[in-house]
């Protein structure tokens, strides 16, 4: 029973973490780790609880969730507009691929100083920076996506009578509906990347706020239950891109 | 039917063939055989308009919406299922999708595939996938037939039964057709006429055999034919003249 039970990976993945907790929890309270520098779980769990009891972090969360939501269907809308343009207007491909690469060469979390001196502290400055960062990788997956469509189903619906218009959504769109698709987790850990940075570089409100106070008052345990909460929330939203995903792509999956 | 005008095609400075001059009469099967890279599949995409000429040209007497083009690949939308692919050349020339799909289903029950609309193409084997393939090109109801290689993939016996299936479908519908070829046996077994073309670059037709087989065939008995054995050793002695090592060159420095 326990030996076919161990064959699920599951059951060991979460044996193996229940594990590290434990011994983290055993070496934090025998004194092996410093509490003020490594609380144990139970500690980090306690602190999370607090902040939903005491219902301070409602706000913090709304504002992360709005910047990091925002900056991805934006991001979104404006990397497949672009990536499409540039895939099918060779001239404006000239002009966006090299801004693009540029774009992707660089970290782009530093711009986010310059969209604070643009925007402001409030919401703008950190959807700017998760839409940029969102944005990027989409573009360069839809215009991809596109330059990379099998030539043989483009001349199949050519053969058939196909213009302009069917082959864009027989051929392109779902082309490159798998290629955003293949994507779109990533994109969901930028959308937060970005608004979390965001909001520490400069914000009132934010889990990236709540970051920064934690840690200008080395205060070690509510930055690790902010870290797992953030976490949660972004394998919550890889479980529902992934449901998604395989929704949209039936065809891949079944 | 169809007619190449001293066709010829390039793909860089020196033309793949040149001065290829061919015909197919309406109701008539032709088989185009030669070596690899004399341009066989590019003569049937410049008759589909997949490739422009550099001089010459291809006359039809059907227009483009009645010619039907079997790929080598059986190359199917991967996102659509068996019945959605074959109504696609339907709803491209405007059939409402309900009747589209109607007559998709018919198609695929008269292929043989029944039940299994719902699919997609992954889900399918490689000889059912062909089958979807021939479905989605017969429902247009062509009148002229290009085929390139188009059972190549396929193993022998399922190879011999879409074969058959298909010389049924180009009887009952008075089709012409010209399939480009590999398989020498192939082309005499179900053609009116096989041309063979010589070694590229500037592939030229080397000769024409006449098939005197009568139609309809059978595609294991035409091979019993007293014609046949004697024309697939012309034809082979031909081809082989044409790959022979130093050959294309001969015929460079004689021409």
């Amino acid at each position: 029973m326990t030996t076919n039970l161990l064959q699920k990976r599951w059951v060991r993945r979460t044996l193996a973490l229940a594990t590290l907790i434990v011994l983290w929890e055993v070496l934090a309270r025998i004194g092996v780790l410093d509490p003020f520098y490594m609380p144990p779980p139970s500690d980090v769990v306690a602190v999370l609880f607090s902040v939903f009891a005491d219902g301070s972090i409602w706000s913090h969360l709304e504002a992360t969730f709005s910047a990091a939501l925002l900056g991805l269907v934006i991001g979104l809308l404006i990397g497949i507009i672009l990536g499409f343009t540039a895939a099918l207007v060779p001239i404006l491909a000239e002009l966006l691929e090299p801004l693009m690469m540029l774009l992707n060469a660089i970290p782009r979390v530093i711009l986010a100083p310059l969209f604070v001196i643009w925007l402001g502290i409030d919401l703008g400055s950190k959807v700017a920076l998760s839409l940029v960062l969102v944005a990027v990788l989409i573009f360069f997956a839809v215009y991809g996506g596109i330059k990379e469509v099998d030539g043989r189903l483009v001349e199949r619906v050519r053969t058939l009578g196909g213009g302009r218009r069917v082959l864009l959504t027989e051929v392109y769109v779902p082309s490159v509906t798998a290629w955003v698709m293949g994507n779109l987790k990533v994109a969901v850990g930028f959308a937060f990347t970005g608004a979390v940075v965001g909001e520490f570089v400069a914000s009132t409100r934010g889990l990236g706020y709540l970051l920064q106070f934690a840690q200008s008052t080395y205060n070690a345990a509510l930055t690790l239950a902010l870290i797992l909460l953030i976490m949660g929330f972004v394998l919550l939203l890889f479980s529902l891109s992934e449901r998604l995903e395989r929704r949209l792509l039936r065809w891949r999956y079944r | 039917m169809l007619r190449a005008r001293d066709l010829t095609l390039a793909y860089a400075a020196e033309p793949v063939l040149e001065g290829v001059n061919l015909e197919v009469q309406a109701g008539a099967f032709a088989s185009l055989v030669g070596p690899s890279g004399s341009g066989k599949t590019s003569i049937l995409r410049a008759a589909t308009g997949l490739q422009q000429p550099r001089s010459g040209r291809v006359e039809l007497d059907v227009g483009r919406e009645e010619i039907g083009f079997l790929f080598q690949d059986d190359a199917l939308l991967p996102w659509r299922t068996a019945r959605q692919n074959v109504a696609l050349g339907l709803r491209i020339r405007k059939v409402p999708k309900g009747a589209a799909l109607d007559q998709a289903e018919e198609w695929l029950t008269k292929m043989g595939l029944a039940g299994l609309g719902d699919r997609y193409p992954r889900e399918l084997s490689g000889g059912q996938r062909k089958r979807v393939a021939i479905a989605q090109i017969l429902a247009l109801r062509p009148r002229l037939l290009l085929m390139d290689e188009p059972f190549a993939s396929l193993d022998a016996i399922v190879r011999a039964h879409i074969t058959q299936e298909l010389l049924g479908w180009v009887e009952q519908e008075h089709m012409t057709v010209l399939l480009v070829t590999h398989d020498l046996e192939e082309a005499l077994s179900v053609s009116d006429v096989v041309y063979v073309l010589s070694q590229g670059p500037r592939a030229r037709i080397r000769s024409r055999y006449p098939v005197p087989i009568p139609r309809p065939r059978n595609v294991l008995h035409a091979r019993t034919d007293p014609a046949f054995a004697p024309l697939l050793e012309r034809l082979w002695n031909d081809l082989s003249e044409e790959v022979r090592p130093g050959a294309a060159g001969q015929r460079k420095a004689a021409e």
